[in-house]
C-alpha cells in the first residue's frame, strides 16, 4: 500500500532532484565523509596506540597489535598521572569558583547601577580583556615569591588559580553585563516591593534567570585550566604540582623519559571526559562562543 | 488608606528640569485612582515615587497621615503590577504569588490559603503549577494581579497593565479589575493613557501633562466640566470641537466671524469679564441639534461619515475651510458633500480663556 | 566666602537668618561690596539699631545656652521620675519609654526658644517627633511580645496534650492526598498512551502534579496544632525584630528629612578644615561632628601610615627598598638582592601610594563639599543619613571592589613590570642585577641587532605568515563543511555534527602532541610518507616541511571551532529569504553567494579576527609540535627555531634564555599590535557600537 502511495505521489516538502544536483549532492557526501575519515584517523591512532601492548617507548603503527592496558598501569603506577589529574581538577574548579564569585558581582553591578567612575571603568575593563597574559610572564614568577612572603601559605596553584580567575574577569563581566542587561529591570523593581534587598535582588531573582550564561562562563573557566600548557610551565615548578598540559610533556618532550604510548593513553583519559562535556554542551557552548565568551 | 502628596516633586539625577513638581494630590481610602496624561508626561515617574522605586525629590508622601517618603518599599505595604507584568520566570505561578509573603516571612499556612484564595478569585487555579513561559498573557496578567493580591497590601500600584493585551482582552479584564476592586476595597492607583480606561474604571481622574496636574475630578466631571483647554482636548472620543473667537456683546463670535453663538444666561454672567477678550468655544460632537434655528446655528457640508452603527460621527466643513464632528442618531440620513444646518445646544457650550487655556464657565 | 543675609537649606529653599549678630555681618557685607569705597566704620554706624540688637541677641543666646546646660544637667533625675510611671518589664520598652518621656521635656524646652535659632528648632521638632513615635513603636512591640508569650505557652501545652489523633488525621490526607496523585497520574499516562497528550505534556503535567500534591501536604502538615503553633512563634518572632527596625528607620528617616529642611547657622566664612586635617583623613570628619564615618576614614589613615607610606619608604618590603628600588634597582647590593623584585616591589608600592593618594582626596574632598555646604546654611548628613547614602549608592563599589583589587595586583601590576623590564638590561650576564638603558632592546629589535634581536624580523615575517594562512586555512574548511552540512538534503547532520567537533573537543595539546609523535624520525606519518614516495622526508628537519605541516593541522584543529559558529549562524537565518530568493528565480548557488556567504561573513567578522589574534598567539601548537624546531643557527641564532611565532620566541627568551629585557620589549610590541587589532575588531562589532554604555 505505502510502497504504491510512494511511486505515485510526490510526498517530499522539496522540490524533486534535477541530475546535476544529484551530482553536487553526491559531491558533497563525498567531501563530507573524506572530511570524517581525516578527523578519525589520527584520533583512532590515539586510542589505538593507547591499548597496543607491543610498542614499548615508541608508537609504531602497523606490525603486531597486542591489546593490552600496561600503558595505563604505567601512568598510574609509575608517573603520578592520578596526582597531575587531581591538580588539574582543584585548579579547574577553584577558577571555575572564583571566576563566578568575582564576575557575579560586577556584572550585576555594571548592569544595574550607575555609578561614578562606570563608564571609564567599563573602557578599562574593554581594553585590558585585549591584552593578552601572557604578557606578565617575566613577572609571575618573581610576584609569586614576594606574594608568598607576605602571605604565607600562598602556593603556586593558588596563584595559577588567581591568574587564570583574574585573567577572566574583564572578558567574563562584559559577556555577564550583557546578559543581565537583556532582562526586564521591572523585575527588580517588582522583587524589591517584595522585600529584596540589593543583594537578594541578584541572588533571588537575577541569579537564577543568568544560569546558563553562569553555566557556560563557568565551564569555559573549567576547562581553561585543562588546556592551557605555557602557564603552568612557567609557574609551576615540581612535577608533584603539574597539571595533565604539563604532565603529559614530560613523557614525549626528552629521550630518558619517553613514553609515546602511555602520552596516548593519559591523553585519551583526559579527553574522554572532555569531548563526552562538548558534544553534551554542544549548544550552550556555541551560544557562549556566539557571545564571544571565550578569547580563542 | 487615604494617600496624601504634598507639594511632590522629582528631578531626576542628570536632568536639569524637575520631570513632575508641586503635585498635590489626595486618594480617599477605597478610591480606584487612574493617573492618566500623554506619553511621557511623568505618570511613571509619579506612580514609581508612590512606590518607592524613585526618591522624592521635594514634598512629603503620606500613606494614611503617615510620612512614607524614605520608607522602603518593601515596608510601604503596596502591591505593584508591572506593564510587563515582571513576573520571575523560573518560578511557577504559585511561587511567585507566595514570593512577598515568603520574603516577609509569613507563617506557612497562611501562605498557601492566600495563595489559593487569590487563584480562585482569579480563576488560575489550574496553573498554579505552571512557569509563566507556559501559560498566555492573559493568565500572566491575572497572575500578576494575584501576586499584589495575597499581599492583601493597603494600596494597589498598576502602570499600565493592560497595555500588552489584545482590544476584547483589554475590555473583559477592564470589568474583572473594577470587580476586583469593588470586592477587595484596596485603596487604587492606576496608570495609563488610555482615556477610556481612565472614564470606564476611575472614581477619580488624575490628568497630568508636562508634569504638572490639569484636573483631578470624577470621570463625569472631566467630561462635563473640562477645566481646561488641554483636558477638553485630552478627554473624549471624538474630541470636542473648539472654536476660537472673542466675546462681543456677550455673545461668542468666531474668529473668522461666520458665526455667533449666545450663551445662556449664567455663563453670559460669568464671560462678562471677558468682554473684547480672546475666547475658545469647545462643544461636544453629541450636542448639536439637527435642524435649522433662527439662533446659534451653522451651515456645513458634510465631508467624511463614520457610521458606527446607533451613531454616526459627520466629519464637517465651513465654507472658510474651518471643520468640526458632529454626531448624530444612526438612522438619519445623510450622505457626503451635503450641505446642512445645526444648531447648538447652549447647555453644552465650554469656554475657555485663550490666555491662560483656563475654563470659564 | 560671604555671609549674605539669608541661608538655603538644602532642598534650596531660603531661610531668612535667625543668629542676628550674624546677619549683620551679612548686611555690612552687602554694603561694602554695593559700596566698595566707603569706610568701614562709617557703614558699621548705619547700622547701630541692627547693632544694639545683635548684642542683644548674643546675650540671650548665651543665656539660654545656660539654661540649656542645666536643663540637661537634670536629665538623670528626670529619669528617676520617670521610672516611677513605667511598668513595664521589658529593658527595650523601658528604654523607649524613658527616651521619649525625656525627649517631650526637652522639646517643650528648645520650644520655648525657636526664635533664637535653627538648631533649637531643629531639636524641638526632633525630639518631639521621638516623644510621638517612640510610644507607638514601644507599645507595638509590647503587643507582639505579649502574643508571643502567649503562644510560647500554647505550644508547650499542646506538646503536652496527645496530638496522635491530629497525626493520624494527617497521614490519613496525606494518604488520601497521595493515592488522588497517583490516580490522576494513572489518568495521564493513559492519555499518553492513547496518544492524547505529547510526551513532553505528560512530563510536564506529571510534575505539576507532584508539585500540588506535596504543596497541599505541606499545607495541610501546617495545620497541626503544634506545626501551626510553633510557625506562629517563628512569624512573631521574626515580626518583633523586623516592626521596630523598621519603625526605628523610619523615625531615623523624618529626623533626616528635618535636617534637610532645617538650615543651620555658623559664623565660619572659609573652610579651613579641610586645607588643615588634609594630612590626617578622618580628622576633618570627627571636628565636623561626622565620627562614625570618621572611623572609616582614620583606617584609611591607619593604612597610609602604618603600610603605603614605610612600604614605599622601603620598610617591610620582601627583599626591596619600596619606592627608592625603582631608581636603584638593587645597584650595590647584596648578591640576595635582585634588581627585579625591587623593580615590582618599587611597583607595588606606588600602587599602594596611589590608593593612599585616593583616600587622601576623598576625605579631602568630603570634609571640603560638606564645610562648603555648612557654610551656605546646609546641616551635613549624620551618621544614619550618611550609611543610608553608602548602601544606596556603595553597592556597585564594594560589589567590584574584589575584582578591581585582584585586576590591579595580577593583571595589571605584572603588566606594568613586564613594561618596564622592557627598558632595562635583563639578560643572561645580569640576571640578579640588571639597570635602565632606556630604548636600546627596541632599537635592538628594530634594526635586527644582537643575540636577540638578529631574528625579530625573520620571526615575525613568518608570524605573519603562519596568521594569515592557518587562519585562514581554518576559516576556510569550517566554511566549506559548514555551507556543505546544513544543505537542505544533507542526512545525518548529527552525525556530521558531531564527528566535526571533536577537533575543538580534544584539547589541542593532546592531538598536537600527538601528531608531533607521529612525524617524529620513525613516527607513523613519516614512515608513511616513506612508503608513499619512496623518500624520507624528515617533516621536523625542514623548515618548510615543518611550517606547512603547522598550518595543516591549525587548519584541522580551528576549523571545528568557525564550523560550529557558521552552523549556528546559518540556523538561524530565516527560511523565508531564500524562499523569496526562489521566487525571484535564484538558483541554489546563487542563493548560496548573494545570500547565506554574505550573512555568514557579516555575522562572524568580529569573531573571525579573533581567530587571528588567537593564532598570532598561538604557543602551544609551535612549541609542542617541534618545539619551534628546526633549528637554523645560522639565520636564527641559537635560541629560535625556524618555525617559531613571536610569542614563542618569547617564552624561549624569557624563560629559557633569560633575555627577559628584550624579551619585554617584543612582548610590549606584539601587545600594542595586538590591542590595536583587537580594538579594531571591537569597535566594528554591532554590540559595541549598540552598547548603551
Ligand atoms: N531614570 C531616568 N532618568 C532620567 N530621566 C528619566 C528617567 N526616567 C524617566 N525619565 C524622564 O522623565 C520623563 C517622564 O517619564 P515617565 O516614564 O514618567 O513617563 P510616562 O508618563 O510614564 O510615559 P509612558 O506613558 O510612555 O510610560 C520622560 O521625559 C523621561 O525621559
Ligand atoms: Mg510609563
Amino acid at each position: 500500500m505505502i510502497k504504491q502511495k510512494k511511486k505515485g505521489l510526490y510526498l517530499s516538502d522539496r522540490p524533486p532532484l534535477t541530475p546535476l544536483k544529484t551530482i553536487l549532492l553526491a559531491i558533497s557526501y563525498i567531501l563530507l565523509f573524506a572530511y570524517v575519515f581525516v578527523i578519525l584517523w589520527p584520533l583512532a591512532q590515539i586510542v589505538l596506540s593507547s591499548f597496543n601492548g607491543s610498542q614499548s617507548q615508541y608508537i609504531r603503527i602497523g606490525g603486531t597489535y597486542q591489546f593490552s592496558f600496561k600503558h595505563f598501569k604505567f601512568l598510574f603506577e609509575e608517573k603520578p598521572f592520578l596526582k597531575w589529574v587531581i591538580n588539574t581538577i582543584v585548579i579547574a574548579v577553584a577558577t571555575a569558583l572564583l571566576t563566578l564569585l568575582f564576575v557575579s558581582f560586577t556584572g550585576y553591578a555594571y548592569s544595574r547601577y550607575r555609578f561614578k567612575g562606570r563608564k571609564a571603568s567599563l573602557m578599562a575593563i574593554m581594553l585590558i580583556q585585549t591584552i593578552p597574559t601572557f604578557v606578565g610572564i617575566a613577572a609571575f614568577y618573581t610576584l609569586h615569591s614576594i606574594i608568598s612572603a607576605a602571605i604565607p601559605g600562598f602556593s603556586r596553584q593558588m596563584f595559577l588559580v588567581l591568574i587564570y580567575a583574574g585573567g577572566g574577569i574583564a572578558s567574563n563581566t562584559f559577556i555577564l553585563k550583557g546578559y543581565i542587561d537583556s532582562i526586564s529591570t521591572e523585575l527588580d523593581d517588582a522583587a524589591r516591593i517584595d522585600g529584596c534587598g540589593n543583594f537578594q535582588v541578584y541572588r533571588l531573582i537575577i541569579m537564577p534567570i543568568v544560569r546558563p550564561m553562569l553555566a557556560i562562563i563557568a565551564l569555559w573557566s573549567f576547562i581553561g585550566p585543562f588546556l592551557d600548557y605555557m602557564l603552568p610551565s612557567i609557574i609551576l615548578g615540581d612535577p608533584e604540582q603539574y597539571t595533565l598540559a604539563t604532565g603529559l610533556y614530560t613523557l614525549i618532550n626528552d629521550s630518558r623519559n619517553m613514553h609515546q604510548p602511555a602520552f596516548a593513553a593519559g591523553g585519551l583519559l583526559t579527553a574522554l571526559p572532555i569531548v563526552i562535556l562538548f558534544i553534551a554542551l554542544q549548544k550552550q557552548l556555541v551560544s557562549g562562543l556566539a557571545s564571544g565568551a571565550v578569547k580563542g | 488608606m487615604k494617600i496624601q502628596l504634598n507639594n511632590i516633586g522629582k528631578k531626576y539625577e542628570g536632568r536639569e528640569n524637575f520631570t513632575i513638581r508641586n503635585i498635590d494630590l489626595e486618594i480617599d481610602d477605597k478610591d480606584f485612582c487612574v493617573i492618566l496624561g500623554p506619553s511621557g508626561c511623568g505618570k511613571s515617574t509619579l506612580l514609581r515615587m508612590i512606590a518607592g522605586l524613585t526618591s522624592i525629590t521635594e514634598g512629603d508622601l503620606f500613606f494614611g497621615g503617615k510620612r512614607m517618603n524614605s520608607v522602603e518599599p518593601k515596608d510601604r505595604d503596596i502591591a505593584m503590577v508591572f506593564q510587563s507584568y515582571a513576573l520571575y520566570p523560573h518560578m511557577t505561578v504559585y511561587e511567585n504569588m507566595a514570593f512577598s509573603l515568603k520574603m516577609r516571612k509569613e507563617r506557612k499556612s497562611v501562605i498557601h490559603e492566600r495563595v489559593l484564595e487569590a487563584a480562585e478569585l482569579l480563576q488560575i487555579t489550574e496553573y498554579l503549577y505552571s512557569k509563566p513561559s507556559e501559560i498566555s498573557g492573559g493568565q500572566r496578567q491575572r497572575v500578576a494581579l494575584g501576586r499584589a493580591i495575597v499581599r492583601k497590601a493597603d494600596v494597589f500600584l498598576m502602570d499600565e497593565p493592560l497595555s500588552n493585551l489584545d482590544a476584547k482582552l483589554r475590555e473583559h479584564m477592564r470589568v474583572e479589575l473594577v470587580r476586583l476592586h469593588q470586592s477587595l476595597e484596596t485603596t487604587s492607583i492606576y496608570v495609563t493613557h488610555d482615556q477610556t480606561e481612565a472614564m470606564t474604571m476611575a472614581t477619580k481622574i488624575v490628568l497630568l501633562d508636562q508634569g504638572k496636574i490639569q484636573q483631578v475630578g470624577s470621570p463625569t466631571l472631566f467630561y462635563e466640566k473640562p477645566a481646561n483647554l488641554f483636558v477638553a482636548g485630552f478627554i473624549g472620543s471624538p474630541t470636542m470641537n473648539i472654536f476660537r473667537g472673542k466675546i462681543k456683546h456677550g455673545h461668542f463670535l468666531s474668529s473668522e466671524e461666520d458665526f455667533v453663538i449666545e450663551p445662556k444666561a449664567k455663563d453670559r454672567e460669568l464671560l462678562k469679564p471677558f468682554e473684547g477678550k480672546k475666547v475658545a468655544m469647545g462643544i461636544r460632537s453629541e450636542r448639536f441639534i439637527a435642524g435649522k434655528a433662527d439662533k446659534n446655528a451653522i451651515n456645513v457640508k458634510v465631508d467624511v461619515i463614520e457610521m458606527l452603527g446607533k451613531e454616526q460621527l459627520l466629519y464637517c466643513q465651513f465654507p472658510n475651510g474651518k471643520e468640526c464632528v458632529i454626531s448624530e442618531p444612526g438612522y438619519f440620513e445623510y450622505a457626503v458633500n451635503e450641505e446642512h444646518n445645526f444648531h447648538l445646544d447652549i447647555e453644552g457650550l465650554h469656554f475657555f480663556d485663550e490666555e491662560t487655556t483656563e475654563r470659564i464657565n | 566666602m560671604r555671609y549674605g543675609t539669608t541661608i538655603v537649606d538644602d532642598i534650596g529653599n531660603e531661610h531668612p537668618r535667625r543668629n542676628l549678630s550674624l546677619a549683620l555681618k551679612g548686611e555690612i557685607e552687602k554694603r561694602q561690596k554695593a559700596e566698595p569705597n566707603k569706610d568701614v566704620a562709617r557703614i558699621k554706624s548705619e547700622f547701630e539699631s541692627l547693632t544694639k540688637s545683635a548684642n542683644d541677641y548674643d546675650k540671650s543666646l548665651a543665656d539660654v545656652r545656660r539654661e540649656e546646660k542645666a536643663f540637661l544637667a537634670k536629665a538623670p533625675e528626670r529619669k528617676i521620675g520617670f521610672e516611677k510611671t513605667v511598668t513595664d518589664r521589658d529593658a527595650k520598652i523601658r528604654k523607649w519609654c524613658f527616651e521619649a518621656m525625656e525627649s517631650a521635656a526637652r522639646a517643650e524646652f528648645y520650644g520655648q526658644h525657636i526664635e533664637l535659632s535653627y538648631d533649637y528648632e531643629l531639636l524641638a521638632r526632633q525630639h518631639r517627633m521621638i516623644a510621638e513615635q517612640l510610644p507607638d513603636i514601644a507599645s507595638v512591640r509590647r503587643k507582639t511580645l505579649n502574643e508571643l508569650e502567649e503562644v510560647t505557652a500554647e505550644l508547650e501545652r499542646a506538646k503536652q496534650e496527645d496530638q496522635s489523633q491530629a497525626k493520624a488525621e494527617f497521614q490519613q490526607y496525606r494518604q488520601d492526598r497521595l493515592d488522588q496523585r497517583k490516580e490522576e497520574k494513572a489518568n495521564l499516562k493513559k492519555l499518553y498512551k492513547e496518544g492524547q497528550i505529547s510526551s513532553k505534556a505528560f512530563e510536564n503535567e506529571k510534575r505539576q502534579r507532584d508539585l500540588a500534591a506535596s504543596e497541599d501536604i505541606r499545607a495541610k502538615k501546617q495545620l497541626l496544632p503544634v506545626e501551626m503553633l510553633s510557625d506562629r512563634k517563628r512569624y512573631l518572632k521574626h515580626r518583633l525584630r523586623h516592626d521596630e527596625k523598621q519603625a526605628i528607620t523610619v523615625l531615623h528617616s523624618d529626623i533626616a528629612d528635618l535636617r534637610r529642611k532645617t538650615p543651620i547657622e555658623i559664623s565660619k566664612r572659609f573652610p579651613w578644615v579641610s586645607y588643615l586635617t588634609i594630612s590626617v583623613p578622618g580628622l576633618g570628619q570627627l571636628m565636623l561632628g561626622q565620627s562614625v564615618k570618621s572611623i572609616f576614614f582614620f583606617i584609611g589613615t591607619l593604612y597610609a601610615y602604618l603600610i603605603a607610606i614605610p612600604y614605599a619608604l622601603g620598610r617591610g618590603n620582601y627583599r626591596g627598598q619600596g619606592i627608592f628600588g625603582l631608581i636603584s634597582l638593587a645597584k650595590g647590593g647584596s648578591r640576595l638582592d635582585r634588581s627585579d623584585i625591587f623593580m615590582i616591589e618599587g611597583v607595588i608600592a606606588i600602587i599602594l601610594l596611589v590608593i593612599a593618594f585616593l583616600i587622601f582626596y576623598q576625605s579631602f574632598r568630603d570634609v571640603h563639599k560638606n564645610e562648603k555646604r555648612m557654610i551656605k546654611g546646609i546641616r551635613i548628613n549624620n551618621w544614619f543619613e550618611t550609611r543610608t547614602v553608602a548602601k544606596r549608592s556603595g553597592f556597585p563599589y564594594f560589589a567590584s571592589a574584589p575584582s578591581a583589587l585582584v585586576t590591579l595586583f595580577i593583571v595589571l601590576l605584572p603588566i606594568a613590570v613586564t613594561v618596564l623590564i622592557s627598558f632595562t638590561n635583563y639578560d643572561p650576564k645580569h640576571q640578579s642585577k640588571f639597570s635602565w638603558i632606556g630604548l636600546a632592546n627596541y632599537k635592538q629589535i628594530f634594526l635586527g641587532e644582537g643575540i636577540a634581536g638578529k631574528p625579530f624580523w625573520l620571526i615575525t615575517g613568518w608570524t605573519v605568515i603562519w596568521t594569515l594562512f592557518a587562519t585562514s586555512l581554518a576559516i576556510f574548511i569550517g566554511f566549506v563543511l559548514a555551507l556543505l552540512v546544513n544543505q537542505d538534503r544533507i542526512y545525518g547532520k548529527r552525525f556530521f555534527r558531531t564527528i566535526y567537533l571533536l577537533p575543538w573537543a580534544v584539547p589541542a595539546f593532546i592531538t598536537i602532541m600527538f601528531f608531533s609523535i607521529m612525524f617524529s624520525p620513525d613516527g607513523p606519518l613519516t614512515n608513511l610518507l616513506h612508503q608513499l614516495t619512496g623518500q624520507i622526508i624528515n617533516i621536523k628537519d625542514s623548515p618548510w616541511g615543518t611550517r606547512i605541516v603547522l598550518i595543516l593541522l591549525q587548519g584541522w584543529l580551528g576549523s571545528s571551532y568557525v564550523f560550529l559558529l557558521c552552523t549556528g549562524i546559518l540556523q538561524s537565518i530565516p527560511k523565508d529569504l531564500y524562499e523569496a530568493a526562489n521566487i525571484d528565480g535564484a538558483t541554489g548557488f546563487q542563493q548560496t553567494r548573494h545570500i547565506t556567504i554574505p550573512i555568514l561573513l557579516f555575522q562572524t567578522a568580529p569573531l573571525m579576527i579573533g581567530q587571528y589574534t588567537f593564532n598570532f598567539n598561538n604557543f602551544s601548537i609551535i612549541y609542542l609540535f617541534n618545539g619551534g624546531g628546526p633549528f637554523e643557527p645560522s639565520k636564527y641564532g641559537n635560541t629560535a627555531g625556524s618555525s617559531d611565532l613571536l610569542i614563542s620566541y618569547i617564552y624561549k627568551l624569557t624563560i629559557q634564555k633569560q633575555f627577559q629585557g628584550i624579551g619585554a620589549a617584543i612582548t610590549m610590541i606584539v601587545s600594542l599590535v595586538l590591542i590595536f587589532i583587537t580594538w579594531i575588531g571591537f569597535s566594528r562589532s554591532k554590540s559595541f557600537r549598540e552598547e548603551k554604555l
